[in-house]
């Protein structure tokens, strides 16, 4: 069953491959030959595909509105697919500055619970 | 007893973080400061107050408008932010820079490259990581002006027009963020310090995703900037193809050739061409010598679809077929 499904999602996949430009079997194009020069370049293409699949998933999981998915997804080049599949709920998502507020938090609970300070028993 | 050595270890702690702070007001990398000018603020890039969470909006719409896209941030909201994450991924502020035919160019890693921006015009949008342990904070602003006498930088920040920040102070978060920071430019533009992978790497995304005018702009521009270099030739050619236009995609993949002899990518297009163009022999010698380049490489696979392709054709050239590339090595 989940081999069959596997199949099929590859088989989807790759009629869905394919860069809008240099469609022919033989033809490579200008990312893939620049990817080659900056990094070693050893994933195929069909992981590019599930990668694609990866992160349409992903997205709408984190709530993104599902007519704009196939849009954002489209709008993403194959390694940056390749480099957000997985790893959408953990990746760097800029958003506010506020976060420093937990440490200074941090900070005053340890001092607190070591005894140096005394400022949270006046909120009982 | 226990509870005052644990308090005086924490005391002792805090005051050596401090002092560590205290000490950090030197630089901790070298800026090229030749040639720049002391002083910039760069008044116009727009300000947009970020609203709940929406900083990525925000200052990605500062850097769209400085590169001449008008727009608003709630216009780039639907594109870039992801709510169960409160925020935007570095991905896709990339995608609707170049959904908007701007090239995305991810400046070079150092204090130096971002201000040489700056002082070129252009603001950057930078990421910062705040928070630390269990409260990771990520939060994007834009560099709009530097003040090199006072070891100054200038933000558009969250909901702060003009944040001034010390240098010590923003490299610190910035560096915690991977160093990371774009700039948006005008297919047809180069940004200040220009790399070379660096600017192919985002003009080729452009061509990647069907924005070919702004790619056949971008690598144009790189053409006359390095003009030996052959990748820039390749795109071009590339594009040409993608319009059908043979000859021109020939002469194209020649150019990327003669600048690179062993550059197996072209010859194996180039090999396509030929053998579209009605010229058999021609695209059979030239992917033989893409064949013996590509070997063990990532291309393999498409060289040898191309071999197969070529391989059940005639091997009579026709009429008008253009001249042999140069050779793979010079002087064999």
């Amino acid at each position: 069953m989940s081999r069959r499904f596997v199949v099929h999602l590859v088989c989807l996949a790759l009629l869905n491959l394919g860069s809008p430009l240099v469609a022919q079997a033989g033809m490579i194009g200008t990312l893939q030959a620049v990817e080659a020069t900056t990094r070693a370049q050893d994933l195929a293409a069909v992981n590019a595909a599930l990668a694609r699949e990866q992160v349409r998933a992903q997205l709408a999981a984190l709530g993104v509105d599902r007519a704009q998915v196939e849009s954002r997804v489209a709008a993403l080049t194959d390694s940056e697919l390749r480099g957000l599949a997985g790893r959408i709920a953990d990746a760097p998502a800029g958003g506010d500055a506020l976060a420093v507020i937990g440490v200074v938090f941090l900070v005053l609970l340890i001092l607190e619970a070591v005894g140096v300070i005394d400022i949270f028993k006046k909120f009982p | 007893m226990r509870t005052s050595s644990a308090a005086g270890a924490t005391v002792y702690v805090a005051l050596l973080v401090l002092a560590g702070c205290a000490g950090r007001e030197m630089l901790p990398e070298p800026l090229a400061r030749a040639g720049l000018p002391s002083q910039v603020e760069l008044r116009h890039a727009p300000f947009f107050p970020q609203r709940d969470h929406q900083c990525g909006p925000a200052a990605l719409a500062t850097i769209l408008v400085a590169a001449d896209v008008p727009l608003r941030p709630d216009e780039l909201v639907a594109e870039v932010f992801v709510p169960d994450r409160r925020g935007s991924l570095q991905a896709e502020l990339v995608a609707a820079t170049r959904s908007r035919d701007r090239l995305p160019y991810l400046v070079s890693p150092d204090l130096s490259s971002l201000i040489a921006q700056v002082a070129a015009g252009r603001p950057v949008l930078v990421l910062q990581k705040t928070g630390a342990g269990p409260w990771p904070g990520w939060h994007y602003a834009v560099l709009v002006g530097y003040d090199l006498a006072r070891d100054m930088l200038l933000l558009r920040s969250g909901t702060e027009p003009r944040l001034e920040i010390r240098m010590p102070q923003f490299l610190a978060t910035w560096d915690r963020a991977g160093r990371w920071a774009l700039t948006a430019l005008e297919p047809g533009s180069m940004p200040a310090a220009a790399d070379y992978a660096r600017y192919m790497e985002a003009a080729a995304g452009l061509e990647a995703v069907g924005r070919n005018e702004a790619a056949a702009l971008a690598y144009e521009a790189a053409a006359r900037y390095w003009p030996g270099e052959a990748l820039p030739q390749l795109g071009l050619a590339n594009l040409a193809y993608a319009q059908g236009d043979l000859a021109g995609a020939e002469r194209g993949y020649r150019a990327a050739i003669d600048r690179e002899r062993g550059d197996a990518v072209a010859r194996n297009n180039r090999a396509t061409v030929l053998l579209r163009m009605g010229c058999p022999a021609a695209a059979d010698r030239e992917i033989d010598a893409a064949a013996i380049l590509a070997a063990d490489g990532p291309h393999t696979a498409a060289v040898a679809a191309t071999r197969r392709e070529i391989g059940s054709t005639g091997v009579v050239d026709g009429p008008g077929c253009p001249p042999d590339a140069a050779p793979a090595h010079s002087g064999s």
